[in-house]
């Protein structure tokens, strides 16, 4: 309970965020499309948004937890040391990569005030502990996480070490020295499925899923919807592969979607295997948190990509000032947490100039896709009409919305 | 062109060759691995004082490398003791998630008993569920002849399917139903965590205690015993073993069972000392039963000597997180920890082969003939 209020609060903050940003005067460099749309559209560097400046903070976005005091893991001489613990390896192609980028925006961005190190290919399990000790031995006082599984172990070392400060993405356990953060990939998982469901000719896209839990599910339902948007009456159809990261399993679940029939396929995983399966079939692929335009010209359409760096060049910051608190970070469009990758060659120009308009009402009214009426798979209402799901309602997501096919194994 | 060395099987092996070859492949892994690191521009004393360090050099990191040694010696005990008898048994893996399952069944079953009942209960359950893996194969093998290798291995992913069955896909026994939406297991009861035996600042898993034990009683058993001599006898040669009355059937079953067994002790222990749930996922990254064949071959099937591998392989691992980094890539770790068991492995040729240089050959056609014979692998 404590922590759908601590949720709660994020919302709060997450709206008030961006709604300021949209009366900031900056606003119109954020909403305004990033390559012009062209049917040639050969997807380059420009990503959907310009340059960095134009973003919000994104401590905006963050809800310091209740009468939470500043931890002191200042270095005692010399230069903060700080570190990530990965579970992929740095070259993925997709989460760990992205993850990884953001470790080299916060040195690049604090110079030789901060040393950065990272752990990768990490396992979960009772390894994660000693290599938390470890790190922590060699000095560095500022400990990032970036999987789900590592949570418990950060938990308990960070009790052990109360002058270490922890930030951890996609947990939800909070601890006097221990924060949360993540971000609405929600928002541009829609903006993606408007690429596929214009993609799509039999109206049938595909989506292989990592794990049935609430962060994926409303990936999913966005995406469904987002698809529905460009072409009504698609559906969305689901097949699990229990792991974040398998490229092997990607790409045998992408194959059996393709078997049933879809003429689009869509990743929610770290690794970019779906892609060859699809590139396979020569049919439009949208990938999932990196930009692989460039590995799949022929069939990329979007993706949604995360930009760690800020928040995390933000926490650095807060540790050499000596204003570290924990608490929860949930980023968005606007301030530049969550984006939309190039557009493909497959992305019309009318399509491309629907998504970026969409974007830009995103940006100023974050998860606002989610308004209702929603039915669930059953056609039972899940949002009522006219109404923005609750911040606590997108967190705990656990139904399927119309339109999508597959289960979500007994929730 | 001829080889101007060759190999001699030696007649008799002496003693000094299994103490000495170790060390100097132990010397040779070191100054490959030094060229490596001087190739790449760093400095290979600060490296492997870093190794030494993180992997054994400091009770902390001692703790450590027995985490994750504890593990590797049960399977690698699981696939020694098939191995001695000819009996290629793959599937530690899936026998170990067998462990598992049934152990953390206890462990929430049992989990407010007394601490020694519990712990006695987890491991029985343990190997039981091992057991049972390795005996679908055993059997399948000792009665209808079928490849226990194939049959081992493609047990491995069935029961993988099945732990996400247990965790992921349905409202198990073992799955804990309030988890804020993500598929876990239920964490066992609280005399279900083994807490660890410390001596010094060392912390000692129970399990690990448990996996020395199982190596002495396998030394002994397949040292001293009857059991352990016709098992010696069915690995160099069935047809003898048959003709002299030996019930091969019966002993293929038994050495399975032990097998599986130690491999489920193995899946007890990673319930009871490290991660307290059945972690489906967890466990199937980790890949304990395939390492667990790499330490079985290395300490040439030799339980006692598995466990001693394990630790050092225990170490290694542990060093190899502590050494990369973004100057120092998991690749290069990797290869570092590759040379040594290259090296290992390679040495192990010396113990029982002389290298010779070849005698001038006589330019005639008998002569010509193929070269050097091809070295025997290891039986």
């Amino acid at each position: 309970m404590v922590h759908s209020h601590r949720r709660a609060r994020v919302a709060i903050a997450a709206l008030l965020a961006g709604a300021a940003a949209s009366t900031a005067a900056t606003a119109a460099a954020r909403t305004t499309p990033p390559t012009a749309p062209s049917t040639a559209g050969t997807a380059t560097a420009g990503t959907a948004v310009g340059s960095a400046t134009a973003y919000a903070d994104p401590m905006t976005n963050f809800v310091p937890d209740q009468g939470a005091k500043p931890v002191d893991c200042k270095p005692k001489d010399g230069p903060l040391k700080a570190a990530w613990v990965y579970i992929g390896p740095i070259n993925d192609g997709g989460w760990t990569q992205a993850h990884d980028v953001g470790r080299q925006e916060v040195q690049a961005a604090l110079g030789d005030q901060v040393v950065t190190t990272y752990k990768e290919n990490v396992p979960e399990g009772p390894q994660v502990a000693q290599v938390l000790e470890d790190l922590i031995k060699d000095g560095n006082t500022l400990i990032f996480g970036t999987s789900f599984g590592f949570q418990d172990a950060f938990i308990d070392v960070a009790a052990k070490h109360p002058n270490v400060c922890f930030d951890f993405a996609t947990g939800y356990k909070t601890a006097a020295n221990v924060g949360q953060f993540y971000g609405r990939g929600e928002d541009t998982d829609y903006l993606t499925g408007m690429a596929a469901g214009a993609a799509t000719k039999a109206g049938k896209v595909g989506y292989v899923a990592p794990f049935p839990i609430p962060e994926v599910i409303r990936g999913i339902n966005s995406y469904a919807l987002g698809v529905q948007a460009t072409h009504p009456g698609a559906t969305l159809q689901v097949v699990w592969t229990n792991t974040w990261f398998d490229p092997a399993k990607e790409r045998a679940a992408a194959e059996s979607l393709i078997a049933a029939g879809v003429d689009v396929v869509a990743s929610g995983q770290d690794s970019p295997a779906s892609g060859e399966a699809a590139k396979a079939k020569g049919l439009p692929w949208t990938g999932y948190d990196s930009d692989q335009s460039a590995n799949f010209p022929d069939i990329w359409l979007t993706a949604t990509n995360y930009h760690w760096g800020a928040y995390e060049t933000a926490r650095a910051k807060a540790v050499l000032d000596g204003t570290w608190v924990p608490g929860n970070y949930y980023g968005g469009i606007a301030d530049g947490f969550a984006r939309l990758a190039p557009f493909g060659k497959l992305v019309s120009a009318d399509t491309q100039a629907k998504i970026l308009a969409k974007q830009a009402e995103l940006s100023a009214k974050p998860g606002s896709h989610l308004t209702g009426p929603i039915k669930d798979q059953s056609g039972k209402e899940r949002v009522p009409a006219g109404q923005q799901i609750s911040f606590e309602d997108l967190m705990s997501m656990n139904y399927f919305v119309e339109g999508v096919i597959g289960e979500i194994p007994s929730s | 062109m001829r080889s101007p060395l060759r190999f001699e099987r030696r007649l008799r092996q002496p003693k000094w060759l299994s103490l000495a070859v170790p060390a100097g492949s132990l010397l040779a892994a070191l100054v490959l691995g030094a060229v490596v690191l001087l190739v790449t521009g760093r400095n290979p004393l600060s490296t492997y004082h870093r190794i030494l360090e993180r992997a054994f050099a400091s009770q902390s990191s001692l703790s450590g490398t027995l985490i994750s040694a504890t593990p590797l010696a049960f399977t690698g005990l699981c696939a020694a003791v098939a191995f001695r008898m000819g009996i290629i048994n793959i599937g530690g893996e899936g026998q170990l998630f067998g462990g598992a399952i049934l152990a953390s069944w206890a462990g929430i079953a049992l989990g407010d008993q007394p601490v020694w009942i519990v712990l006695v209960a987890m491991l029985a359950a343990g190997a039981v569920g091992g057991m049972t893996v390795a005996l679908i194969a055993g059997v399948l093998r000792a009665r209808f002849g079928a490849n226990e290798i194939i049959t081992t291995l493609m047990l491995n992913y069935i029961v993988a399917i099945f732990l996400d069955y247990l965790i992921f896909n349905s409202k198990s026994y073992w799955r804990e139903p309030k988890s804020f939406g993500f598929p876990k297991g239920k964490q066992v009861g609280p005399a279900a965590f083994w807490s660890p035996i410390t001596i010094g600042h060392t912390a000692i898993p129970r399990g690990f205690i448990v996996a020395v034990l199982a190596g002495v009683v396998v030394s002994v058993l397949y040292r001293t015993t009857r059991f352990g001599f016709e098992v010696a006898v069915i690995a160099d040669s069935p047809g003898t073993a048959r003709y002299a009355g030996m019930r091969t059937t019966r002993k293929i079953i038994a050495v399975m069972a032990l097998s599986g067994a130690l491999a489920g002790l193995g899946g007890a222990s990673d319930v009871g000392d490290f991660r307290h749930v059945l972690d489906a996922k967890g466990l199937q990254l980790a890949g304990y039963g395939y390492t667990g064949i790499v330490v079985a071959a290395l300490a040439r099937l030799n339980p006692l000597g598995t466990v001693l591998v394990a630790v050092l392989i225990g170490g290694l691992t542990n060093a190899g997180y502590a050494l990369q980094g973004p100057d120092f890539p998991s690749g290069l770790v990797g290869a570092l920890q590759g040379l040594i068991l290259f090296t290992a492995v390679a040495g192990e040729v010396l113990v029982r082969y002389r290298v010779r240089r070849a005698v001038p050959a006589p330019v005639s056609a008998a002569a010509a003939g193929p070269p050097t014979p091809p070295v025997r692998a290891g039986a």
